[in-house]
């Protein structure tokens, strides 16, 4: 007798006992869930057997269920080994779905306001457990992005697969390219410190530079939200970046798999007749379906290229986090995201409009519109010679603007001030002055002298003694004390240098550094010496000035200059002095970047 | 090799897969169960690096009227590095027993021989008192009160300490024109002046970072140049009773005929009244070394000038500073000097003046 108006569970059980019951409604519901898979042909699948029964239940999915309706059945055995692909398009799609997951767990610790974000971001690393970790993932996720989806470019190149007929396939994969270097650029403004600021005020400034003016400047406006890159900037940026490209790539992501699956995977060239695509055609032996071959492949990638992610950020990468941005303070060397390293290169070879608009311009538009400038039906390596050879000379090429893009690389720095950089620059770009990470023991209070490394450990203390003599004699302690004093307003009375003491070798390790630096610009630093002055500023907090005093050059006539010193003598030489100071606490706990 | 490894047979990509997943979620708990550990270290390594930030704000912007290490400057501006602004009260224990005692000699019916005890250790205590009061001195001197050793209570502040600080920073404190040379400006964005909020907390950091807690010694308080005032005392050197000199220049030089000038008693107006505080050094205002004698060089050859005499010109200048200013400088001296001091004390900064007269080298 059935409690309910329709044959329930309940009956179920009773006619055929609860453990067949139970059975055979888990099995109804698995073959509803996976569109047409029962639990025996999951269970054959996954043991490698042939289907059991007709028609094939590995096809239904395909094309009765919604998740695969995209997903071809079968591929070609050509295309799922490592080459031809590298499973790089695959990547470029994980890593979509990978950035809008971890982004979206940012967003909600995240506001776009200049007043809050970069306290949103100590708040995310103090204060969310787990937030250090994700936008850790995040950010490494956004660079191997990039590399990945240029990487897969270059692949498509070189194996001509965005020939006939896939042609707009790669003008789409163009599109997401950009689409991924703006997201990862754009990125770059929200926690609000300065690598953000700098590295997004010198981007908005290419805008700018877009003929005609007028366009320029209000391309330029719309996108800063004024003059200078505030809270509206911010905010556009921050749309810009969770909203509007992600629209954008999504969409494009949809249009450029559906030309995939349209055209099917090109194979090898070497694996057709020149002339033909074959992709479509696959004979029955090279077929290997996508349930289960593939699938299982797929969610092994995830994990694996997951798991890789998750140790870096573990043990060997934390996105970077500079100080607050300051519009007022350029910092010294700054750079655009490697990526656009090549256009920043590129900048350095004359004017901005060119340089920094036209030929990027230019360039990303002839790759939109390669498939239909190369039109030559070979896909075969030997008879692309002229192509390869261009491809490659483009490489090269952004290989030396990228290097020419650094700030090593003719940006005029005064040697003074590039030493002293390298001595207290705060860290940035996995970077940091060398002092900095000098544990605060081995920083004793008292003034060095780079005399003593010039001297040798043996003559050391002769060295030193012999400067403090120098720089009484001729007065130029008076001079330092004064300048200490007065323009760096350092608490001293006195100032009288002598050796590192035995137990603070790191400290000697940044005198060696600092004596090194200054052999290295003895051109434009004459008789330099370097000087350290370490103070005890609070109980637990040290101040250290670093000082260079030398010889001015005048440039062009430094002959003469040098001839009038041997004939006037040392005492009568004007010195110059630099300084610059930084303080350090106990707890400050500065790591040197591996590597550095 | 690693496609045989990875991707033909299904085994291994069973095998492979469920590894990296099972990796997956054990670094991430391991990552989850030292996350405690991980904010605390991250929270003291920022609040240590935000200390060296203030350091430098510091060095920069503050030094000049609170003095490098934090001690005030006489007559510019309070101590920072101060045991009365973080509140520590050095006589608390003996006031607390002596409290303690005085309630229970209060209790009727007590012991004779407890009454005895009691009142010779309040003795005690008050020598004690006595001979700490007499230690710190110099302290009361400079403005120093014992019994009410808190910045806080002294101004009737409610909230946190830091909060204190920090509003200041950001605020200024408008009305400390009227007892400091120079006012505390705002220094915050957001009330105009050229810091970011962000920096003023580095700043509150840095400031809170010279707090001593109970380890404050009697040597940290005698460090101090300088205390803090309490507003709304106007800082007037005008006893009860007298007169202040009021603002006719004529009838202060014609009743200074009679009056001889202290110059010592000058010189502690000099300093009690903040003049030393632009004047000295010659920064913000004429130099005060060598004044008489410019006055009589230089300004009263200026046209502008012609008919005054010396002491007229000096008069002028304490009641009157914006008549004439010195070229160099600008119209910011305080103009209720005729309202705080006497025709005495008046007398007594230009004897103290005339006594600086050595030309600066």
């Amino acid at each position: 007798m059935t409690v309910l108006p329709f044959p329930s569970f309940l009956d179920d059980v009773k006619e055929k006992g609860l453990k067949r019951a139970v059975f055979e409604g888990v099995n109804e519901v698995t073959e509803r869930v996976t569109a047409g898979m029962n639990l025996q042909d999951i269970r054959e699948a996954l043991r490698g057997e042939a289907p059991s029964r007709k028609p094939n239940p590995r096809l239904t999915p395909h094309a009765d269920g919604f998740w695969l309706h995209m997903r071809p059945s079968y591929f070609n055995r050509e295309v799922t080994g490592l080459y031809p692909t590298f499973r790089l398009g695959w990547l470029s799609t994980y890593f979509v779905f990978f950035e809008t997951i971890t982004g979206m767990f940012l967003m909600i610790y995240y506001t776009p306001s200049p007043e809050v974000a970069y306290e949103n971001m100590l708040n995310i690393l103090s204060n969310v457990p787990l937030g250090q970790f994700v936008r850790d993932l995040h950010r490494l996720g956004a660079e191997a992005m990039v590399l990945i989806v240029t990487l897969h470019m270059l692949r498509t190149f070189l194996t001509a697969s965005y020939k006939r007929p896939r042609g707009f396939t790669w003008a789409t994969g163009v599109v997401l390219l950009l689409a991924t270097l703006f997201l990862s650029f754009s990125g770059y403004l929200l926690p609000w410190d300065q690598l953000a600021l700098w590295a997004v005020t010198i981007g908005a400034s290419m805008a700018e530079a877009v003929p005609p003016e007028i366009v320029g400047t209000n391309v330029n406006l719309l996108l800063r939200g004024g003059p200078e890159i505030g809270a509206n900037g911010l905010l556009r940026f921050y749309l810009l970046h969770v909203l509007a490209v992600p629209a954008l790539l999504f969409v494009f992501t949809g249009v450029h798999y559906y030309k995939v699956i349209i055209h099917g995977h090109s194979l090898p060239p070497k694996a057709e007749n020149i002339g033909e695509d074959t992709a479509k055609r696959v004979p029955l032996d090279k077929r290997v379906y996508f349930i289960p071959d593939i699938l299982t492949s797929e969610i092994m990638w995830i994990g694996v290229t997951t798991f890789i992610l998750v140790v870096l950020c573990t043990w060997f990468y934390h996105a970077p986090l500079e100080a607050h941005a300051d519009p007022q303070v350029t910092p010294l060397g700054t750079t655009a995201p490697w990526y656009f390293l090549w256009i920043q290169g590129a900048l350095k070879l004359g004017d901005k409009t060119f340089w920094g608009v036209i030929f990027p311009g230019l360039v990303f538009t002839f790759l939109i519109f390669l498939p239909y400038i190369d039109t030559g039906v070979s896909r075969r390596f030997a008879h692309r010679r002229f192509m390869l050879t261009l491809g490659f000379l483009l490489m090269s090429a952004t290989v030396v603007l990228s290097y020419m893009g650094l700030p090593e690389f003719g940006v005029a720095t005064a040697a003074e001030q590039a030493v002293l950089h390298e001595l207290t620059m705060s860290p940035a770009h996995n970077h940091m002055g060398k002092l900095l990470p000098v544990p605060y023991e081995q920083l004793p209070v008292g003034a060095y002298t780079t005399r003593q490394i010039e001297a040798g450990p043996e003559e050391a203390a002769a060295a030193v003694a012999a400067f403090n003599e120098e720089l009484e004699a001729t007065g130029l302690g008076a001079t330092l004390l004064q300048e200490l004093q007065q323009t760096h307003k350092l608490d001293i009375a006195s100032l009288r240098f002598s050796t590192v003491p035995a137990d603070a070798p790191e400290l000697y390790k940044v005198l060696e550094f600092f004596e090194h630096e200054l052999d290295a610009h003895e051109a434009e630093l004459r008789n330099a010496v370097g000087m350290l002055v370490i103070t005890q500023n609070q109980p637990n907090l040290k101040r250290i000035d670093a000082l260079i005093m030398w010889n001015p050059v005048e440039e062009e006539t430094a002959d003469e200059t040098l001839q009038n010193a041997a004939q006037t003598g040392e005492a009568e030489q004007p010195f110059r002095i630099f300084a610059q100071h930084i303080f350090i606490h106990a707890d400050s706990n500065y790591f040197a970047a591996p590597g550095a | 090799m690693f496609q045989r490894l990875l991707i033909e047979k299904m085994e291994h990509r069973i095998i492979v897969g469920t590894l990296s997943f099972l990796g997956i979620m054990v670094l991430t708990g391991w990552i989850a169960i030292n996350e405690g550990g991980r904010m605390r270290s991250f929270e003291r390594q920022f609040l240590a690096r935000s200390i060296e930030r203030g350091g430098q704000l510091f060095a920069a912007n503050c030094s000049e009227c609170h003095g490098l290490d934090g001690r005030g400057l006489t007559g510019a501006a309070p101590a920072l590095n101060n045991p009365q602004l973080f509140g520590h009260d050095y006589l608390a224990p003996i006031r607390a027993e002596m409290e303690q005692l005085q309630a229970e000699r209060e209790i009727e019916g007590l012991d004779e021989a407890r009454a005895a005890e009691i009142d010779a250790r309040l003795q005690e205590l008050q020598a004690e008192r006595d001979a700490f009061l007499a230690q710190i001195q110099p302290a009361i001197d400079k403005g120093y009160d014992p019994d009410q050793p808190s910045r806080l209570q002294q101004v009737g502040w409610g909230g946190p300490q830091d909060a204190f600080i920090y509003t200041t920073l950001v605020h200024g404190r408008p009305t400390s024109i009227s007892y400091w040379p120079r006012p505390m400006a705002a220094w915050s964005q957001t009330a105009g002046g050229p810091l970011r909020n962000d920096q003023i907390q580095d700043l509150v950091n840095y400031i809170q970072n010279w707090d001593k807690g109970d380890n404050w010694t009697v040597e940290d308080l005698l460090a101090v140049n300088q205390f803090a005032k309490v507003p709304g005392e106007g800082g007037g050197a005008v006893a009860e009773g007298e007169e202040p000199a009021g603002d006719d220049v004529q009838a202060i030089v014609a009743a200074l005929e009679n009056i001889t000038g202290d110059p010592v008693n000058g010189q502690s107006l000099y300093s009690a009244q903040g003049c030393a505080g632009c004047h000295a050094g010659g920064i913000v205002g004429p130099a005060t070394e060598g004044t008489w004698t410019r006055i009589e060089e230089e300004r009263l050859q200026d046209p502008a000038l012609a008919g005054y005499t010396a002491l007229e010109y000096a008069v002028e200048s304490i009641v009157h500073p914006n008549q004439y200013i010195v070229p160099g400088f600008s119209a910011t001296m305080p103009t209720y000097f005729g309202e705080r001091l006497t025709v005495q004390q008046i007398g007594d900064l230009i004897a103290y003046l005339q006594s600086q007269d050595q030309p600066a080298e």
